[in-house]
């Protein structure tokens, strides 16, 4: 039998390379579905009257969660479709950054040509440091917790933040980032509020499960792919769809890598038991 | 026992455990009163965490000073950390977090090294997938196989053309991966009480130096 050559990791490294750096310059345009929770999601929102506010809240950093930006500014652009209102929480240091990302990625403001104009359909609060008694003090009451917005401008001062005093006046929260058993916690449990993730795949399936916790609460989508579905849904191509030939080809390049890896070991395991009857002749 | 001692192994602790519990009043008491206190609790707790962001500049700081005066190894890119540091704060404060310029700055440099890093994941998980996921026996028969049939349930190029493997990969995510999750959840949510009770009744021989001390 053929003993197959172990791969030196490096080789591996540069069939991933030339499979990533292809699809970047030619993109395959890989179809990919639009699984059920995004479509609850898409669902979610559209059913949603006209001026709600939603929440878009939570933290971890933000390289980690640029895999959620893909449904989160698709999920912008259909709040601002739909005339619905977004007040940002930022509970991380670097949630601001990915919080502005996202929005002015969606292009919802008036000086990108959008319907939004800031102070009047969404605002950016500051950097609100403490954890879980925070987001509790936030909830109970909005100004308890802050008093201003990203600009410094006092909340009473923008339109939007008269009608957002408490948990009572939100109908939505989303979360584009990691930390998110708080927001289920504390948001969802403890005050009945609906609840999007926008998961990493990383942390999909550990979000799945609370669907089953709190049924008719709990929304997820499922990283890039799932942002490629609202993308979908929306009617445009962006940074989850672009990501789609990643995510196929990784998937494929990892089960055959997976199977070659066995492949390998078997005909080593052969070899050696063909070499041992020899020496036993 | 000396003062230090005192004030380090009792008269701290009592403050920790009349802080935590206070911060529940609101949870158990409906006054105003209690809101009020649950209230101030709340923004003593926003400062502390706010100034944990300063100890931890003042700690990298001063170890950095005195490596670069030392010229200790690695002292060069110490240096230029301190720097760009000290840059970074006064831009920020200058044109303000929400800027475009210093989001563009930030994206650029930050944002895009940290990326590249994550990036590198999917390297080692390629590499990774070929050494470990090797069936020698019936516990990596199951690590390889989970793990190769939820990659494969949730490639688009599976999932297209066999929407009836949907519910399967469904009742995976929540029934088999869900369960030991919780499971792991609840270990750990256990183990922080029973140290949190240890440390807060001085059983854990090291909290607030109370050992160091005496």
């Amino acid at each position: 039998m053929v003993k197959v050559p172990e791969l030196k990791s490096q080789y591996i490294w540069i069939v991933v390379l030339i499979a990533f750096v292809t699809t970047a310059v030619t993109p395959l345009g890989a179809p990919f579905k639009i699984f059920d929770t995004t479509q609850e999601v898409y669902n979610f929102v559209e059913s949603l009257p006209k001026g709600s506010i939603v929440v878009m809240g939570g933290s971890t950093v933000f390289a980690f969660d640029l895999e959620s930006s893909a449904s989160m500014i698709a999920c912008i652009k259909h709040m601002a479709r739909k005339g619905l209102r977004l007040v940002n929480i930022p509970l991380g240091v670097e949630s601001v950054q990915y919080q502005k990302y996202c929005t002015d990625a969606a292009r919802v403001d008036q000086k990108y040509g959008g319907p939004w104009k800031y102070g009047v359909d969404y605002v950016q609060l500051p950097y609100i440091p403490g954890g879980d008694p925070a987001l509790v003090q936030l909830l109970t009451d909005v100004r308890s917790a802050v008093s201003v917005d990203v600009y410094g401008t006092s909340l009473d001062q923008l339109p939007i933040m008269k009608d957002f005093r408490s948990y009572k006046n939100i109908a939505l929260w989303t979360c584009p980032h990691w930390g998110i058993t708080s927001i289920f916690r504390f948001v969802t449990g403890e005050r009945g509020i609906a609840t999007a993730h926008f998961a990493q795949a990383a942390a999909y399936t550990g979000s799945y499960g609370y669907r089953t916790v709190f049924p008719g609460l709990v929304y997820v989508t499922n990283g890039w792919i799932g942002g490629a579905g609202y993308e979908k849904l929306m009617g445009y191509a962006g940074v989850g769809t672009a990501a789609n030939d990643g995510y196929a080809l990784a998937s494929a390049l990892l089960l055959i890598f997976t199977v070659l890896g066995n492949v390998t070991m078997l005909s080593q395991m052969r070899k050696e038991e063909e070499k041992e009857k020899v020496e036993v002749k | 026992m000396s003062s230090l001692t005192y004030v380090r192994g009792y008269l701290v602790r009592l403050l920790i455990i009349t802080g935590c519990l206070s911060a529940l009043i609101s949870w158990y008491f409906v006054s105003p009163q209690a809101d009020t206190a649950f209230t101030e609790l709340n923004i003593m707790n926003m400062n502390i965490s706010l100034f944990t962001l300063f100890v931890g500049i003042i700690t990298i700081s001063a170890r950095y000073i005195r490596t670069i005066k030392a010229r200790e190894k690695y002292w060069p890119y110490q240096l230029y950390a301190m720097v760009l540091m000290i840059l970074w704060v006064i831009m920020g404060t200058t044109v303000g977090l929400f800027s475009d310029f210093y989001q563009t700055a930030y994206l650029s440099t930050k944002i895009t090294l940290h990326i590249a890093i994550l990036g590198q994941i999917v390297f080692f998980m390629a590499s990774g997938a070929y050494r470990v996921f090797r069936i020698r026996n019936l516990r990596t028969a199951i690590f390889a196989i989970g793990a190769a049939t939820l990659c494969a349930l949730n490639a688009p190029w599976i999932a297209i053309p066999f929407p009836q493997l949907d519910p399967f990969r469904e009742w995976l995510l929540s029934h088999p991966g869900m369960a030991p999750g919780r499971g792991i959840m609840i270990a750990g949510a256990i183990g922080a009480c029973a140290l949190g009770i240890r440390v807060f009744l001085g059983l854990e021989k090291g909290a607030l130096r109370v050992t160091e001390a005496a």
